[in-house]
Formats: C-alpha cells, sequence, structure tokens
C-alpha cells in the first residue's frame, strides 16, 4: 500500500505527496501529459527532442543541472508514445532546490538556439546508436507503421527519420512548450521524508504563480479495428532470422488490460510458458522467444517476438505459433498454471515499487489515468482475472484479421 | 515577488548511515551476510560461487552458469522452471570475471520454498546432452549479434590489449562453439559450484531459520580454499582501429592499467574520475555531448579487479567526428594536467558526489552492495568516512598532481571500431 495526500494549485497542477519515512533522499517527480503520440507526422521526434531542450537553461535559470548537483542531487527524463517524465532526486534538506529549478522549466524556457543545435545533434546521434547501427535495431521503425493505420502511434518516439529531427525550428520548439507545458497538463510528485505542510508551502511558493495557461485538448483519431492479417517482410544484414507479431490490444486503462497482460504471460513470458516450452524446448525452433504488452495508453500491442535457429524455416515456426495460440482460444488454461502467472505478477509488482522514485513515478502514471490509488488497486484486478476470462480475452484478441506480422530476413 | 533567479539555500549533507549486514559464518572460506531491514515483502537472495571466467576458458564458465538451471535426474529444465514460476520467483544468473551469481527473487511468504528447488537444482544439474545441444546454439546466435554492435568490437580488442596477458583478458571465438564439450561443463561444475560458494547475500525480512538454514545448506557446497587472483599487470599502450562495414558510429574505448580501491591514491583518483567523466556535467560530457554535440553519451570510470583495475573511457560517437573526438578526450586529458580545477566545479563535484554517496546507501539493497564493495577487498564500511573526507578536502593541486600522474595520455590504449 503507497500512502499519498493529493492538493490542486489554483492553476491547475495536480499535487501529490508520499511520506516515506526511510529514506534520506526527496523525489521530485513530474509527468507531463504529452508523448510522441500528439506529435504532427510531418514533425515526429519532436516530444522527445524537446525533452532535451527542458535541460538547457530556464527563463530564469541558465543551467538546469548545475544547480541541482550542487545540491547534491541529479535528474534525467524519459519520453515515451504516451508520457514525458522528469524525476530529480536529491538529499531531502535541499527538497525546494528541485522544486525552484522545476518551477522555473514549467514557467518558460530560455530557448537559446544553442541548445536546439546541440540537442538535434545529440538526439541524431541517440537515433544512430540505438536504432540505425544495432543488429534488429529499426524493428519499431518498421514494424510501428504497419500495426497501426490511424493512430499516431505508428511512429517510434525517436522520430519517423532522422530528416525530420534535422528540420525541427525554434517555432515549433516555442509553440509545443506552449501547447504542453502547462500546469494543468502536468503532475507533480514530492515523495520522502517531509511533512505535508512544508511540501504544501513550498510547492505553492514555486509553482503557485505559473500561468493556467490553456489546457491542450487530445483530440487523437482512434485507431480503428483491425480487419485483415497484415504481413510485412524485410531483409537485414543481421545474423538470425526473427518475427514480431502484434496483436491488438486494450488500452492501459479499458477493460480487459489486464487480462491481455496476464494472457501474454502465459503465451510467453519465462522458461515454463507455453511459446518457450513448444517451440524452444520441444521443437527446437527458437533461440528465443517472448510475448510481452507494450502498456500503450490507448489501443495498445500484444506482442509475440523471438529469433528462429540457424536453418529453421520461418514458416515452419509461423505454423507452430498459431497452433499453441490456437490452443488458448479452445482450452481454459487450468487452474495451477493461472495461479502460476498471478504469483509472478505479484512478485513483480513488490520489486518495481522498491524505492522512493519508483513509488513517485507510479503515483504519477496512476493520477493520469484518473486516480492516484490505482497503484494500490492493481492486485485486485489482477486477482479478480479468471482461466476463462483469460480464455474469452484469446478468442477476442488472438487471430488473423487482428494481427500484423514482420519476419526479418537475414542476409548472410 | 518572488525573485527566481536566487537559487534557494543549499544545506550539506550532514549524516550518512551506514549499517553492517550481520554475518554467519558457513565455513572457514564461506560466509553469509543479511541485512534484514526491508519494509515490505521483497526478497533477494544471492549465492556467490567462485566460478568466474578466469578459472577456464570464458565460454565454458559461461555455459555452466547459463544452464545451472537447465534441470536434474529427476527434474527436466521445464519442470524445475515451472516449480519455480509457480511460487512467484525469479532467478538469474551473472557469470562475471571473478564470481558466478545467482539471484533469487521472492516475497517473504516464498522464499522458504523457493531456497530448496534452487539449490538442489544447482547441486543436481546434470547437463543433459539436449540441453547443452540447446544452450550452444543459443549462445552462439546471441555472440553473432552481439558481434555486429561496435561496442562489443571495441570492448573486446580494449580488454585483449590491457588484460591480454592475463586470464581476465579471455575473448570467445566462434570456434569455441564447436569444440566446447560437456565434460568441460561437468568438470568446471565439479570444482567451482559443488565446492564454490563463498558468499550468501540476504536482503529480506525473513525469519532466523531461513537464514540459519542458508548456512546449513551452504557448508555443503562451500569454497575449500583462497583462490588466487594473481597477474602480471601491465599497460602497453598501443592504439587499434577495427573497420566495420555499414556503421555509421565509431565505438571507442580508452584506457589504461590503474589500481583498486585499496590504492592510496583511489579515493582521491575517484573525484578527478567523477569531474572528468563519471557524472552528468563532467568535463567530457559537457565538450563532447554538450558542447560538441558528437555523440549521446560519453563516460569514464574505474573497473576493479581483485587485485589491480583500470581505467577506461568508453562512447560512440558519429563515424565523420571519431577522430575529432579523440582529440578532445585527449585535451581534456592534458587540461586536468596542466590547468588547476576552478573552485565552483570543485565544489559542485563535492557536493555531487556526497548527494550520490547518500542516495547510493538509501534501502537495504544499496546497502547491502555498498558493503560487498568494501567487504570484497578486506575493507569496512569506514572506508567510507574516509571517502566523505577525502571528497571534502582534496584540492585542486593535488587533483592536477593525480592526473599528472594518472590521466598521461600516452599511456593509453585507444581503441576504434565502426
Amino acid at each position: 500500500m503507497i500512502h499519498y495526500e493529493k492538493f490542486i494549485l489554483e492553476n491547475g497542477l495536480r499535487v501529490l505527496f508520499h511520506h516515506d519515512p526511510n529514506t534520506p533522499m526527496a523525489v521530485v517527480n513530474t509527468l507531463y501529459d504529452v508523448g510522441a503520440r500528439d506529435e504532427d507526422s510531418s514533425r515526429t521526434g519532436f516530444a522527445h527532442l524537446f525533452e532535451h531542450l527542458m535541460f538547457g537553461g530556464s527563463v530564469n535559470i541558465p543551467d538546469f543541472d548545475a544547480p541541482l548537483q550542487r545540491a547534491g542531487g541529479e535528474s534525467n527524463a524519459f519520453t515515451s508514445n504516451d508520457i514525458t517524465n522528469y524525476y530529480n532526486s536529491l538529499p531531502a534538506n535541499n527538497l525546494e532546490t528541485a522544486l525552484w529549478l522545476e518551477s522555473d522549466r514549467m514557467l518558460s524556457l530560455a530557448f537559446t538556439p544553442q541548445s536546439l543545435e546541440v540537442q538535434r545533434s545529440v538526439v541524431i546521434e541517440e537515433f544512430k546508436q540505438r536504432y540505425l547501427n544495432q543488429p534488429y535495431g529499426d524493428v519499431w521503425l518498421e514494424f510501428r507503421p504497419l500495426a497501426f493505420k490511424e493512430h499516431t502511434y505508428q511512429w517510434a518516439t525517436i522520430g519517423k527519420n532522422i530528416q525530420q529531427i534535422e528540420e525541427a525550428t525554434m517555432e515549433d520548439v516555442k509553440a509545443f512548450f506552449n501547447k504542453f507545458y502547462t500546469p494543468s497538463n502536468a503532475i507533480l510528485c514530492v515523495a520522502g521524508n517531509l511533512k505535508l505542510e512544508e511540501v504544501k508551502t513550498a510547492v505553492q511558493k514555486w509553482f503557485g504563480d505559473i500561468p493556467r495557461g490553456q489546457h491542450p485538448e487530445r483530440n487523437l483519431t482512434p485507431e480503428p479495428a483491425q480487419k485483415e492479417y497484415r504481413v510485412k517482410t524485410i531483409s537485414r544484414k543481421v545474423p538470425s532470422d526473427a518475427f514480431y507479431y502484434g496483436f491488438k490490444m486494450p488500452g492501459r486503462t479499458e477493460d480487459g488490460y489486464y487480462t491481455a497482460d496476464l494472457l501474454s504471460d502465459v503465451l510467453g513470458r519465462g522458461q515454463s510458458s507455453r511459446l518457450y516450452v513448444r517451440l524452444k524446448k520441444e521443437l527446437d525452433l527458437v533461440a528465443d522467444i517472448n510475448a510481452y504488452v507494450l502498456g500503450a495508453h490507448d489501443t495498445g500491442l500484444l506482442m509475440i517476438s523471438g529469433k528462429v535457429n540457424d536453418g529453421v524455416d520461418l514458416d515452419r515456426v509461423d505454423n507452430e505459433i498459431w497452433k499453441v495460440v490456437g490452443a488458448l482460444r479452445d482450452i481454459e488454461i487450468t487452474a495451477i498454471e493461472h495461479q502460476k502467472n498471478v504469483n509472478k505478477v505479484r512478485t513483480t509488482k513488490v520489486f518495481s515499487e522498491q524505492g522512493v522514485l519508483n513509488k513517485a513515478m507510479g503515483l504519477c502514471l496512476h493520477e493520469l489515468f484518473g486516480d492516484a490509488n490505482g497503484i494500490n488497486l492493481e492486485s485486485e484486478h489482477y486477482d479478480a482475472i479468471t482461466p476463462s476470462a483469460i480464455r474469452e480475452s484469446a478468442n477476442k484478441m488472438l487471430h488473423q484479421e487482428n494481427c500484423s506480422r514482420m519476419f526479418i530476413k537475414a542476409i548472410k | 515577488m518572488l525573485d527566481r533567479t536566487i537559487a534557494p539555500v543549499i544545506r550539506p549533507v550532514e549524516h550518512i548511515r551506514f549499517v553492517a549486514p550481520e554475518r554467519l559464518l558457513i565455513s572457514p572460506f564461506a560466509e553469509l551476510l543479511w541485512v534484514k531491514d526491508v519494509d515490505d515483502e521483497a526478497v533477494k537472495i544471492d549465492l556467490i560461487f567462485h566460478a568466474g571466467k578466469l578459472r577456464d576458458k570464458k565460454i565454458v564458465a559461461e555455459l555452466t552458469g547459463e544452464l545451472l538451471l537447465s534441470g536434474t535426474p529427476e527434474l527436466s529444465s521445464t519442470e524445475l522452471n515451472e516449480a519455480i514460476d509457480l511460487l512467484g520467483g525469479f532467478v538469474s544468473v551473472e557469470v562475471g570475471p571473478e564470481d558466478a551469481t545467482v539471484s533469487i527473487y521472492g516475497l517473504t511468504s516464498t522464499i522458504s520454498s523457493l531456497i530448496p528447488i534452487v539449490m538442489d537444482a544447482i547441486i543436481n544439474v546434470d547437463f543433459s546432452e539436449k540441453e547443452f545441444a540447446q544452450e550452444c546454439q543459443t549462445a552462439k546466435q546471441g555472440f553473432l549479434i552481439a558481434q555486429e554492435k561496435v561496442g562489443t568490437l571495441a570492448r573486446r580488442a580494449f580488454v585483449d590489449q590491457l588484460l591480454g596477458n592475463t586470464d581476465y583478458g579471455r575473448l570467445t571465438q566462434l570456434e569455441d562453439f564447436s569444440t566446447v564439450d560437456r565434460e568441460s561443463l561437468l568438470d568446471f561444475h565439479r570444482l567451482y559450484y559443488l565446492k564454490g560458494l563463498t558468499k550468501i547475500c540476504v536482503v529480506g525480512n525473513v525469519d532466523r531459520a531461513i537464514v540459519e538454514e542458508l548456512v546449513h545448506r551452504g557448508k555443503y557446497v562451500s569454497a575449500e580454499k583462497e583462490y588466487s587472483f594473481h597477474y602480471p599487470f601491465q599497460t602497453h599502450p598501443s592504439q587499434v582501429y577495427i573497420e566495420k562495414e555499414g556503421a555509421v558510429q565509431t565505438a571507442i574505448r580508452v584506457g589504461r592499467i590503474l589500481f583498486n580501491r585499496t590504492n592510496e591514491d583511489y579515493i582521491a583518483f575517484s573525484v578527478l574520475n567523477t569531474l572528468f567523466g563519471g557524472y552528468f556535467g563532467s568535463r567530457l560530457m559537457s565538450n563532447i555531448r554538450e558542447d560538441k554535440g558528437y555523440t549521446y553519451g560519453i563516460g569514464s570510470g574505474v573497473a576493479q579487479l581483485k587485485e589491480s583495475g583500470y581505467f577506461f573511457i568508453s562512447t560512440e560517437v558519429g563515424k565523420e567526428v571519431a577522430d575529432a573526438a579523440i582529440v578532445e578526450i585527449k585535451n581534456e586529458m592534458q587540461r586536468l594536467s596542466t590547468e588547476l580545477i576552478p573552485n565552483e566545479e570543485l565544489e559542485l563535484v563535492r557536493s555531487y558526489s556526497i548527494g550520490k554517496l547518500l542516495k547510493g546507501s538509501d534501502g537495504p539493497f544499496a546497502m547491502m552492495d555498498r558493503y560487498l564493495a568494501v567487504e570484497r577487498f578486506g575493507m569496512d564500511l569506514q572506508h567510507y568516512d574516509e571517502v566523505i573526507r577525502t571528497i571534502r578536502i582534496i584540492t585542486p593541486e593535488e587533483l592536477k598532481a593525480l592526473a599528472r600522474k594518472y590521466l598521461v595520455w600516452e599511456d593509453m590504449v585507444v581503441v576504434k571500431a565502426g
């Protein structure tokens, strides 16, 4: 159970406070409700590029990191297709330094041309390092547009290509900030061995006078129900053939999300899962195989992916995967197999909430979904799922008309 | 009206609490360490064996580690994994140069059932032909994929140049996958697992009976002697370039043999390293990422070995700027040897380093790591008081002298791959 208090400032900023008596550190986590899904199709990669610029100085403070480091702290951030999340951790008695820095960049950025030019290059190197210069690195650049035709999930957070990052202008940067970086579009969590009243006072002091701005309306085109099996094969200079299947599934806050998550565990989480046992241990067809969900906030994907053994035909693997999938539609899993996956989820949850930073991030995310307390209800959701619900979920999702499949053929 | 240009007052960290784990002797050559101060159900148990990669061919140590949970005469690998999964447990194996660590993750309610399953599996593993063949194939594929990465190519060449004359410098070659045999794994297992346990680390709020049970079980597999880690460590400066067709980035590794925590210059050098390449605001990051935009990231560090250590710089940069980046690395080294570090920068590094130490000592899992980091060299937690003292009082002059002594470009191994 993660306890928290919540209050809302007049400008619309939602604030959560988690009291942890056991840590000497404080965490200031800020989630902005903006991700790659909010980008224009001709300006992709922008939410992430923007995240880099948030460290390039704000309106009153030329440098973000140095003052935080001087206070014994450090900071980082990540961007996903759904959100952008910034976090600072520092000794608790210097909490105010983090609030000062975080509030000033919510107020306004420095918008220096030097920062844009440098971060543009840094992000292009990141693009190369993670997506272009790695074997199988461009999988998601190729797979997303196959699986999503209307929704903006059709591009990866890094962007469609380097060219669009090269073309970003300062005007774009300013417009993006003004539209999305408003107090009412953010959720702040302060956590540590602090008192509610001191947190309230300090947050009010630093964030209270930030103008409300206009709350951005999100108006994304929903991904229409998929009606055809989409297949694509690409060739790459990689050592082994690889396969990727994506089944459309409910978004993070939609009914059926947790059931689909457990279904993916039955299929391919760990070495006693169905796909692993059948394709790897019994048939010796693959070197590795996994199933997992992406956790997208809107329509998501349940993924099956892996790499085949030398000399094994991808069509043979394909055939066997569909047999395993078909069995889940036809026959209910046993109570024991079900309990196994519920137990694994329970352990994972305990470990994923270790440390004050993980708790703060989790609270912000659930507040975005509508209620921070959702983090404390997740176990109940999983416990309520039955084997028959999993079979139903398989019948709803695991068929070809709901699936996109990509093969990577190795060029030797 | 709030003046946002004025920074809030910064308060120094007054105290860092270091708590030693409880120690229980398993045998003359093995002990159990226990941190029980955990405020939820999480339990992690590390079984550390003297089964690292420097004891045999690298591939033998790696495959033995990977196959530890591949089944016994009674249980197939699938049955075994089924049993662990049913308890909601997770097990991972990591084979390092000196040790191999089996980590068990569970909850207070399940850990007593997980322990015998995992320990019996490790003891009774039979390395069946089928499991061995499958793992060889999987490992070979992983090897071929890694060989496609410029980072791997650079790291291998770097290790070869720096440590090639010691067992730390062993590298796996493609042909090893076809020549390695089951018998070698059985031998390795007998020598370094059945008689190789050196430590059990428990982090969890478990009953004392569980810890005592671990001590009891540990006796049967504990190490029976001390092992040597003594080698002739010496840097032979060199420059290596490995070309990789089609690469859009170049991986760079620069470094030299140095020392570990037991050396009198270690703590002071760590401060110098932080300033040079050990944090986001370091000289290397400021110049090569934040000023030039050559890379997504660059960093430096000291890798510690049982009886030595080495200094390294690691980055991946745009192929067209690789040589320019190397020139900048060299310039930054020379600047530290010729110019005094400005006070403001040093003050920042002092505060940052102490904050980092506080963060790295936060919580039971971090505290175990803290303890192990000194215990490995026969030191105790008082070492950290010395760390704090050095961070607080070291002078720009001392740091410059250290740079002149240890950060000399001509002493470095320099590797480029891409």
